[in-house]
């Protein structure tokens, strides 16, 4: 395992005390740039970098960089600079609600998220864009104005969740040098923070009543601990790390690393996740949910939804056509993103047990959490196929519109804008791409399942694997066809 | 500091973009501007824009000079340009290709031979 902090230039940029401002400071003028053009530029969507940027560039690299990298995208999150002027002002300092403090809002903000995305056609509209960046922008403000620890990161953020989980499979993990250096450490700073930017231990002075003489407080000098509570000697997983590195910078002890690993090896690592419900279900249903994001943009969504109108009923009551496409997309959201998936799951376990005659032994949350991991790599193939695909045929695209925008601006230095720049896209080659992302997820999910099948049932490893085989191959074939289908991008249907 | 500059910044942008021009209300006499697409219902694949231009008693216009662009009103498609097509009583047959189904914002200038400009946007439907 190699410790990328230890590497020469590159360590010491990311270890530098401000090392992720570097990387925030840009996108932060990014996202400024986008809301400036979402709400002053041309409502062409094609033509503005509100549009073009996030749904296109953003979201490709996103999954690319997580799965080659790791969670750079929240290392670099221009939503936590305000964050960080929220925490200077809060005084509260009350913990996030202990009911809330899990994945479900996670889940709710992006099941919201994709919802509206294909409602309102978050990707034909700058304006409607900008809003969601600077609903972002609040939202993080808010919650850490209002809360002790990173509340809008741990538990609302619908991006930082899709980081997350993707981010289990990425080839990087914090850890630590030497665990016993963290057993015998007093100040735990990076869970608490440090007093200072320095690795150097300040130990309060502590009088004959017990009370301190000298105490040293968090100041303008120090480094935070980490903001979702993870304590590094026990990080076994990705999943809440931010990379925000403040745990490698507070260490007194210089004991934090970034490390090397196999790609998704906590993925079979036993023990690495909680047994959760509510984990569990962000994770297989962001799968289901790469399937469903995927499948607004071909045609039969458009039949699909006419009938559902029809078969409720709807059309009698005289609506606006955007409250039925409204009506049509949440049930069909409720159905694939929600129901389906949690039926799906419930099934495998419940066939699992039985076929391995574990009923008794293994709890039906025991049998369902215990493959969730399984649910990331045919989930990131999915997302991967869809995103790459945009990024693929619009590279090129962003070119042009900022060449329009400075222009608009009475800046010529770029010149003119070749709107045709980069050609058109060979079209198979994306198909084959796509088709191979499918393919690998696929495999990589059946080789995460039948390790975890082995691990728990041993010999009835095959009857174990089986039910949860077959549900990840008819994802697999649902995700062929999805994606073997022509793409039609269209807004509200039934005006 | 950098987000207080860059708030700077933009507000100076701000002043810099050039206004839109205002969208001009057609007077009674203005020409007109009819789009139509072969086949139809347009679907993805060569087809071609019929665009008469009339006067406004309908009288044909021949001889403009006719650009036409199209976009998807999706982020990160590439348009499709075209134009420069001869006219006959007053119908332009340009050459075009859907590239993609879908949601297609077409941009149609037209500038008459008395150097008028004529602007029309058209949304329309792709099947793939």
């Amino acid at each position: 395992m190699i410790d990328v902090l230890r590497l020469p230039l590159i360590g010491r940029i990311l270890k530098h005390r401000r090392g992720r401002l570097a990387l925030q400071v840009p996108f932060l003028l990014i996202a400024l740039l986008l809301i400036y053009d979402g709400f002053t530029g041309t409502p062409l969507a094609a033509q503005n970098l509100a549009t073009i940027v996030p749904w296109v560039h953003f979201r490709g690299f996103a999954i690319l960089v997580l799965l080659l990298a790791g969670n750079l995208f929240c290392m670099g999150c221009p939503f936590t600079l305000p964050r960080t002027l929220a925490k200077r002002l809060s005084l509260s300092g009350r913990r996030f609600p202990r009911l809330l403090r899990g994945k479900w809002l996670s889940i709710g903000a992006l099941l919201l998220l994709f919802f509206l995305y294909e409602w309102l056609d978050l990707w034909a509209s700058p304006a409607l864009t900008a809003w969601v960046i600077v609903a972002y922008f609040a939202a993080s403000f808010v919650l850490e104005a209002a809360f002790s620890e990173s509340a809008f990161c741990k538990y609302v953020c619908p991006l930082g969740a899709f980081n997350f989980v993707y981010s289990t499979a990425a080839p990087t993990r914090i850890g630590v040098h030497d665990a016993d250096v963290c057993k015998s450490c007093v100040g735990r700073e990076c869970l608490n923070g440090s007093y200072s930017p320095q690795p150097i231990i300040l130990i309060d002075q502590i009088g004959v009543d017990g009370a301190p003489t000298k105490a040293h407080i968090h100041n303008k000098t120090g480094v935070p601990g980490c903001g979702t509570l993870l304590f590094a000697p026990q990080i076994q997983s990705n999943l809440d790390c931010t990379l925000c590195l403040d745990c490698v910078r507070a260490c007194p002890h210089d004991n934090v690393g970034l490390f090397t690993r196999a790609p998704g090896a906590e993925l079979t690592q036993p023990d690495a996740w909680h047994k959760r419900y509510d984990l569990s279900f962000l994770i297989i249903g962001l799968a289901f949910m790469g399937l469903l994001n995927a499948f607004g943009m071909i045609p039969p969504v458009y039949a699909l939804m006419s009938d559902l109108i029809d078969a409720l009923g709807l059309r009698a009551l005289g609506w606006s056509g955007l409250a039925l496409e409204g009506i049509a997309l949440l049930t069909i959201f409720a159905g694939g993103g929600v129901v389906l998936p949690a039926l799906l799951t419930f099934s495998a376990a419940s066939a699992a047990r039985a076929l391995t005659r574990t009923t008794h032994r293994d709890s039906l949350r025991a049998a369902l959490t215990a493959f969730a991991p399984a649910f990331v790599p045919i989930g990131a193939g999915f997302w991967l196929a869809h995103y790459s695909f945009h990024l693929w045929i619009g590279f090129f695209t962003i070119v042009p519109a900022f060449q329009a925008f400075l222009l608009d601006h009475r800046i010529g230095i770029l010149g003119q804008p070749n709107w045709l720049l980069g050609g058109e896209p060979n079209l198979t080659l994306v198909g084959l791409l796509q088709t191979l992302a499918l393919l690998g997820g696929f495999i990589g999910s059946l080789s995460v399942a039948s390790r975890i099948a082995l691990r728990l049932y041993r010999r009835g490893s095959f009857l174990g694997l089986l039910p949860w085989a077959l549900l990840l191959l008819a994802l697999m074939l649902v995700g062929l066809w999805v994606f073997g289908q022509p793409m039609e991008m269209r807004g509200a249907l039934f005006d | 500091m950098p987000t207080l500059l860059t708030l700077l910044l933009l507000l100076t942008l701000v002043g810099c973009r050039e206004p839109a021009p205002p969208t001009p209300t057609p007077a009674p006499d203005a020409p007109r501007l009819r789009l139509a697409v072969d086949p139809d219902p347009a679907a993805v694949g060569d087809a071609a824009l019929l665009i008469t231009l009339t006067t406004f008693d309908g009288q044909p216009i021949d001889g403009a000079q006719i650009t036409v662009r199209g976009d998807m009103n999706h982020a990160g498609m590439q348009p499709v340009l075209s134009g420069g097509a001869e006219s006959e009583n007053g119908v332009y047959r340009v050459p075009f290709r859907w590239t993609m189904g879908g949601d297609w914002i077409v941009t149609i200038t037209a500038v008459l031979p008395d150097g008028r400009q004529i602007v029309k946007t058209v949304d329309l439907a792709v099947r793939s």
